[in-house]
């Protein structure tokens, strides 16, 4: 990766929730082109990780640098220009309710650009199209099952055609169709126009299908960064139960220690 | 973006020079809609480029050339424009020719 241009670069980033370090220091350069997975235990601080990508959260401190300009810093209007150049698909699919699926897509296309109706209608079917969901534009997003919906969310972040793209759990709820729909689709965009993603994803199929490279964050860190081949082979413990899917392990989930008794009989806070 | 209208052979010949995107494809949509031919060719060579919004007009064009009866061809597209129409499967709603003199005898 060396010798590709860095796009994205995240320094030292740190971000706390009331008490707790959720973000610890990451570092992390993203290259033109590629395709990055982030991986990590459920709360592990990837959603969060990204929204401080896209500049909609603040850290604490660090830096994120994206087309030249530390986001971190940028006020408003800043944030505007630079978001007309990303793509991002939110974990809950984030549709207006109030809107219909093309008007949902149609959104960020009406706010930065000034284009005749007739076109916008045929961008709507054609990113429709992309995903899978040919004449569903009049449908109101109450109408559609989650991984409808997650696919419109999709469609929204292309339709202003982005050079990077961030993905929050894109194929989550989808069937395996769809999930192998919307990975050839993450693979082609970055094959074929040398789009570079970003994609946080818990679906080990799409993990090696997909990625370039493959962070796996832990208790707020970067643990290992490298190809899947690498990731694969990692002889870090918590990475092979991660990929394995084992329930014991390093990674403990089953919290039962000597205080498990007082625990379960003190009282919740009002 | 720049496009220049020709007639040539009895067809309208749209040469685009650069990037057809938002800001510059209501450009091309205007330039089209002041031509009646009924045979049209939009030579891509020079064009480096196209957004959503581009092929979005390309493809208005070719339903309106079509509705009158008439036959639209994309002529000398680069292999990164040519993959632009390949994802979203346009390659398949039009004819598409190596070039332009070649679009020109088959269209
Ligand atoms: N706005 C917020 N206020 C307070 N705490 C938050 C907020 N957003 C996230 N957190 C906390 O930060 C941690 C990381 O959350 P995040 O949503 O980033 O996890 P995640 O890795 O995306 O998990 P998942 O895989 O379940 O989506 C969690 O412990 C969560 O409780
Ligand atoms: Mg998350």
């Amino acid at each position: 990766m060396s010798d590709k241009e860095i796009v994205i670069s995240v320094r030292n980033l740190t971000r706390n929730f009331g008490e707790r370090r959720i973000l610890n220091g990451i570092n992390l350069e993203i290259c033109q082109g590629e395709t990055l997975v982030i991986m990590g235990g459920s709360g592990c601080g990837k959603s969060t990780l990204l929204r401080h990508l896209i500049g909609s959260m603040k850290p604490d401190s660090g830096e994120v640098w994206m087309f030249g300009q530390d986001i971190a810093k940028a006020n408003e209007d800043e944030l505007d220009q630079i978001r007309k150049k990303f793509g991002m698909l939110f974990q809950s699919g984030a549709l207006f309710d109030s809107m219909t699926v093309g008007e949902n897509i149609a959104l960020p296309l009406r706010e930065h650009a000034k284009l005749d109706e007739d076109i916008i209608s045929i961008i709507i079917k054609m990113k429709l199209e992309l995903v899978g969901l040919r004449g569903f534009e009049n449908l109101m997003p109450s109408q559609l099952s989650g991984g409808m919906k997650k696919r419109v969310g999709l469609a929204r972040a292309l339709v202003m055609d982005p050079k990077i793209i961030f993905y929050d759990e894109p194929t989550a709820g989808l069937d395996p169709v769809m999930t192998g729909v919307v990975d050839k689709l993450t693979i082609d965009l970055t094959r074929k126009l040398n789009i570079t993603s970003v994609v946080v994803t818990h679906d080990m199929g799409s993990v090696f299908r997909i990625a370039d490279r493959i962070v796996m964050l832990h208790q707020g860190n970067v643990l290992q960064i490298g190809t899947p081949d690498e990731i694969k082979h990692s002889k870090n413990p918590i990475i092979q139960q991660f990929i394995t899917g084992a329930a014991e392990g390093p990674i403990s989930f089953m919290q039962t220690g000597d205080n498990y008794l007082e625990h379960l009989t003190s009282k919740i806070k009002e | 973006m720049e496009v220049k209208a020709l007639e040539e052979n009895g067809f309208s010949v749209f040469q685009v020079t650069g990037e057809i995107n938002i800001s510059t494809s209501p450009e091309l949509r205007k330039a089209f809609e002041k031509q009646s031919s009924k045979k049209v060719v939009v030579d891509l060579e020079k064009v480096t480029y196209i957004d959503s919004s581009g092929l979005a007009t390309l493809v208005e064009m070719l339903k309106k050339t079509k509705a009158q009866g008439g036959s639209l061809g994309l002529a000398g597209m680069t292999d990164k424009v040519k993959s632009l129409f390949e994802i979203t499967k346009l390659d398949k709603l039009f004819s598409i020719y190596s070039s332009r003199a070649q679009a020109l005898t088959q269209v």
